[in-house]
């Protein structure tokens, strides 16, 4: 899966979870914290379902470094490599 | 029931309730222990800890059936115990464990051995103390002491106030690193002889309440709008602690809707947890826990006697108690009313703070300094905005500029703690005569 289908992926995520949000124009250098309304248990929601989604595990100590959606896609590239 | 310490409670258990559950956990399917299996796993550890001869452990904590057995393990064998949190930043964790003279460390095996080069010669007095960070681990974040006998009367307090029975379960889902979480989540339950399901953290946050079918759960502010925003509560879940944090009416109501028992708690690190707790009706309005005495200063802060309860002082830190703790009352710097009937309500705080929605806290002068380092600007301050954290800006700036040059200092905070934006003012901040920002009134006009 390339980085663009990853990111695809990603957006559908927030978008499922957060449908509010489906008119917005998320980027990869979308910062979830200040330019989506998405708060803390939102993003692990969002996480969470990636992981399944994706059959991967993100470690949990890496969750508050994921600013943007593009880190988020880097931490799913990475870990999808690593299965 | 009042306990002296942890041993004794899971003892007293163990000889009255047989065959329930002590802890409810999830290893491959929902297994359990007996409160005579918990305990004997606990004596047993106690013993491995002894002969190891070390007198310091850093629990990095991970809310496991196998951490809660470290921890009371520990007390057994007369370490002083630490509580970290395993997700804070590994130079902070380092500088945390010099601090607290950790000497060994328990937790996941691969930050155990990074962690490993901070570890001291350990401390000679440290027997049944039990240090929390206030606010969870933060960069000033003080270390307090407790032991285990103010943790023990705290739960007696929670318990005398919201009884359990042995037949209840309640879900532990908060961290236990955090002294409500360990409180509130894990003792109250133990001290009333209930069965404790152990939460298996943040990834199951939404599925663990159908997995265990709690009766009780004690949550955050953030973490119960998760729960009903996404109706995630079980139908034989009946009562909800809610504390650490302020708490809109309006999810109060919402749970109320759903036929939930709210019950609101406020409490401090250096109170153990809860000295006050709604009962019923009003859940703004709480009475004060057996063992407790609250005044009001002048002022309207609120005062706590809790000889039971109370803070052994911050960790190496006598100026700091000293400034709080002044001859056994402590000055909590929150602000509070009584009303007719004698119960307590928090109308605000008088401290340079801001208590979010997930339980922690933001230090207003050193988040601000930080991020005035970072801007090379003064005329800055740290509003909530919709429960968030946000920058307002006093000047000239963009936005998106503002928080792009501070990603590099907020990146290793908390997701709740990092700023949700930044609101550009062209007034000057308001500011008393000492230069000192009025909050209240800059909260208040951003609010408007």
């Amino acid at each position: 899966m390339n980085r663009e289908e990853i990111l695809d992926q990603i957006k559908t995520v927030i978008f499922d979870c957060f449908p509010d949000l489906r008119d917005a124009d998320l980027r990869e250098e979308t910062v979830v914290n200040t330019e989506t309304a998405i708060d803390s248990m939102g993003f692990i929601l969002v996480i969470c379902k990636l992981e399944s989604l994706f059959g991967i595990k993100i470690p949990q100590r890496q969750w508050n470094k994921l600013s943007t959606l593009g880190d988020v896609a880097d931490a799913v590239q990475k870990a999808l490599q690593k299965k | 029931m009042r306990f002296q310490s942890f041993e004794e409670m899971i003892g007293f258990w163990a000889e009255r309730k047989k065959s329930g559950p002590a802890l409810i956990f999830d290893e491959g399917g929902r297994k359990s222990w007996t409160y005579e299996e918990l305990l004997r796993h606990i004596r047993e550890r106690a013993e491995a800890l002894r002969a190891g001869g070390k007198s310091c452990i850093g629990i990095l904590a991970d809310g496991s059936r196998d951490c809660v057995v470290e921890i009371f393990a520990a007390v057994a064998a007369g370490l002083q115990v630490v509580m970290l949190d395993e997700s804070a930043p590994e130079e902070l964790l380092r500088r945390l464990i010099v601090y607290t003279d950790v000497d060994t460390l328990w937790g996941d095996d691969d930050l155990c051995e990074e962690l490993s080069p901070a570890l001291t010669a350990g401390v000679k007095d440290g027997a049944k103390k039990i240090l929390f960070f206030t606010s969870g681990t933060t960069e000033q974040a003080k270390a307090v002491v407790l032991t285990e006998q103010s943790l023990c009367s705290s739960a007696y307090n929670g318990g005398e106030k919201l009884p359990l029975s042995p037949e209840d379960t309640l879900l532990c889902l908060l961290p236990l690193g955090h002294v409500f979480g360990f409180v509130c989540g894990l003792l109250w339950g133990l001290s009333c002889g209930a069965a404790v399901a152990l939460g298996r953290g943040a990834r199951h946050y939404g599925d663990d309440c159908a997995f265990f079918e709690p009766t009780a759960v004690s949550v955050v502010p953030l973490l119960l709008g998760f729960l009903l925003q996404r109706r995630l509560t079980n139908p034989g879940l009946k009562l909800v602690l809610v504390g650490a944090g302020d708490c809109p009416a309006a999810l109060l109501g919402a749970a109320a809707a759903m036929g939930l028992r709210v019950s609101f708690g406020y409490g401090l690190t250096e109170t153990s947890s809860g000295v006050a707790i709604s009962v019923r009706g009003d859940p703004f309005a709480m009475e004060i826990c057996p063992d407790d005495r609250i005044t009001l200063a002048e002022d309207g802060e609120i005062l706590i006697e809790a000889p039971t309860c109370i803070m052994q002082g911050y960790y190496k830190r006598p100026a700091d108690t000293a400034a709080v703790l002044i001859d056994g009352v402590l000055h909590t710097g929150d602000l509070g009313r009584f009303d007719k009937e004698g119960k307590l309500h928090i109308t605000g705080r008088k401290k340079d703070m801001l208590v979010l929605p997930d339980g922690t806290k933001l230090y207003l002068p050193e988040y601000e300094a930080r991020l005035m380092k970072a801007l090379g600007h003064t005329e800055l301050a740290v509003i909530l905005k919709n429960s968030r954290p946000v920058l307002v800006w006093s000047g000239e700036g963009e936005p998106e500029e503002i928080l792009r040059r501070l990603r590099p200092v907020t990146e290793d905070l908390p997701r709740g703690q990092q700023l949700a934006g930044v609101l550009v003012v062209n007034d000057p901040l308001p500011r008393t005569a000492t230069g000192k920002i009025k909050r209240w009134e800059l909260q208040r006009k951003m609010e408007a």
